[in-house]
């Protein structure tokens, strides 16, 4: 067995605090073992940090903690410096308002449009009562429009979202991450119901996005060569501990080949 | 003949079992022989039922027949099958109104106090459902005596539980990775409701609304017959005074009206479904 590198001592400037710092997280489901045995780390305000690792290494999991879709069971996860762990159920709602997700299965409301799609983002921004009607403020409409626009799905605005593609509905899901104006985007294995080409589109897009806005982005990714090509730092998982944390161009096929068990390539 | 694989060197890690294959019969027997059982101990005389065909037609024929058409063709006859339409319909609409808020509440995944309103929510559908609606119109007679308000409020009450319940597994039943998506945006108990949920239940909902009125309508068409309104109350005078043919007759509009009713939702049913799909 390697060494479990707990906290990496990641060069942080003292100027620039991490918008996100993970300290000793743990979580149990229900009479199993732990999922996550202790994991530390923190993110940098201009960091693309993949996670790799292979499947039930508790990649999902840990992203889900960070937004409470997870209830860990030990540590603290530092946004902005506040514990998320420690809010009630308003305040967590007001901090999950400033942090974007982007998931596997795109998760769109299938029956819905797809302006309609993107603007669920502002659901916390907009009062019960205008959600009811879905009225939507006209500012937010005007960004949901420019951003459907950007990502190539202009003509796609008053179509349900079940009948784009594959790549298109995951465009929309960054949409929908991106409206809400996060200071931090959790991405789920964005690519893994992807063709490769479309794969690489999606991910550059997450990276382009992530660049303009100055948005923090902690990614799981089990595909090795794209953790590599667009992260500025991957986080290897195995069994629940954080196995390595280097910056991307650090790792090489030693240390992947550790975190796999030899089963990459 | 060519192998695909190698044959294992040594024994096979795998056994068919008959145990395991034989399972789902010995179930399917013992149900059997439990019916069996249950027959001997209720002392169930078989040998009578090949009559029970013949003795029915005979019953039909010299008692009920002819039926007395005339008098489910009165006015007042008329008025009350109007009546028990229109107890069904107020009793639908005010059941959901009040089933569609439970069933947010009872469902597990989506209820926004799951030690409060979540156990309050599914003792109330539960509670409307543990009665049979028949004994809830005896019970409201009872209460606010004969008429066409203890007959509504009856099935009122008989709509929440059965609307309430499926409406609560239609929401159960939704994709988690929509809730989880909304949920993450910071929406509030209800928005997720409205977001994540409702469209996903639309057309089951659709349909379990309608099919909820015809259950309901069916039995409104008898409550009368515990004083509570409508065609039941003609069908318990006809009854009491041993008039058979009259009997006869508001069966047999009962069994129409229900068949017409039936059409009516499905057709309904049909035309909602399309438009909301």
């Amino acid at each position: 067995m390697p060494t479990t590198t707990s906290s990496a001592p990641w060069p942080i400037s003292p100027a620039m605090p991490p918008v996100l710092e993970i300290c000793d997280l743990r979580v149990s489901y229900v009479a199993g073992p732990e999922v996550l045995k202790g994991i530390s780390f923190a993110v940098g305000a201009d960091e693309f940090v993949a996670i790799i690792g292979s499947s039930g290494a508790g990649k999902s999991t840990l992203i889900r903690c960070v937004n409470r879709l997870v209830e860990p069971s030990h540590g603290r996860v530092l946004f902005n410096g506040r514990d998320m762990l420690r809010l009630d159920s308003g305040d967590l709602r007001r901090e999950r308002r400033n942090i974007g997700m982007i998931f596997q299965q795109f998760n769109l409301i299938e029956r819905m449009s797809v302006i309609d799609n993107v603007l669920t983002g502002r659901l916390g921004h907009t009062g019960t009562l205008r959600s009811l009607f879905r009225m939507f403020r006209r500012e937010d409409i005007e960004r949901a429009v420019r951003l459907l626009d950007r990502f190539g799905l202009a003509e796609h605005i008053d179509k349900r979202a079940d009948q784009l593609s594959g790549g298109q509905r995951q465009r929309v899901g960054i949409a929908r991450a991106l409206i809400q104006n996060p200071g931090l985007l959790l991405v789920d294995e964005p690519t893994s119901s992807l063709d490769p080409k479309i794969s690489r589109e999606v991910m550059a897009l997450i990276r382009d996005a992530a660049r303009e806005f100055a948005i923090p982005v902690l990614c799981n990714i089990h595909d090795v060569a794209l953790a590599l090509e667009f992260g500025t730092r991957v986080i290897g998982l195995q069994g629940g501990r954080v196995m390595f944390d280097a910056p991307a161009a650090e790792v090489d096929q030693i240390v992947l080949n550790r975190i796999y068990n030899m089963e990459v390539l | 003949m060519s192998a695909i694989v190698a044959a294992l060197p040594g024994p096979v890690p795998y056994r068919p079992s008959l145990r395991k294959g034989l399972q789902p019969y010995a179930v399917v027997l013992a149900l059997l022989v439990f019916v069996a059982w249950s027959l001997d101990y209720l002392d169930i005389d078989l040998e009578r039922l090949p009559g029970l065909l013949g003795r029915l037609a005979d019953v039909l024929s010299q008692r009920y027949f002819p039926p007395d058409l005339e008098h489910i063709r009165r006015p007042d006859y008329l008025a009350a099958v109007g009546e028990t339409f229109q107890m069904s319909y107020a009793a639908t609409v005010v059941g959901m109104l009040i089933a569609v808020p439970l069933a947010w509440f009872a469902s597990f995944n989506l209820s926004p106090h799951r030690r409060l309103l979540y156990p309050a929510a599914r003792l109330i559908i539960a509670g409307c459902r543990s009665v049979h609606e028949m004994i809830w119109t005896i019970l409201i007679v009872e209460i606010l005596g004969f008429g066409m308000l203890p007959g509504t409020v009856a099935m009122t009450l008989f709509c929440i539980g059965f609307s309430g319940k499926l409406f609560t597994e239609a929401v159960e039943a939704i994709q988690p990775g929509q809730v989880e998506a909304i949920r993450a945006t910071g929406a509030n108990a209800l928005q997720v409701f409205v977001f994540a949920a409702l469209p996903q239940v639309r057309v089951a909902w659709t349909g379990i609304a309608i099919y909820s009125w015809d259950v309901v309508f069916r039995a409104s068409t008898v409550v009368g017959f515990f004083g509570a309104g409508g065609m039941g109350a003609f069908l318990r005078e006809s009854v009491q005074r041993v008039d058979s043919h009259r009997v006869a007759a508001i069966l047999l509009s009962i069994i129409a009206i229900v068949f017409v009713a039936e059409l009516i939702s499905a057709w309904v049913r049909d035309r909602m479904l399309r438009a909301v799909a």
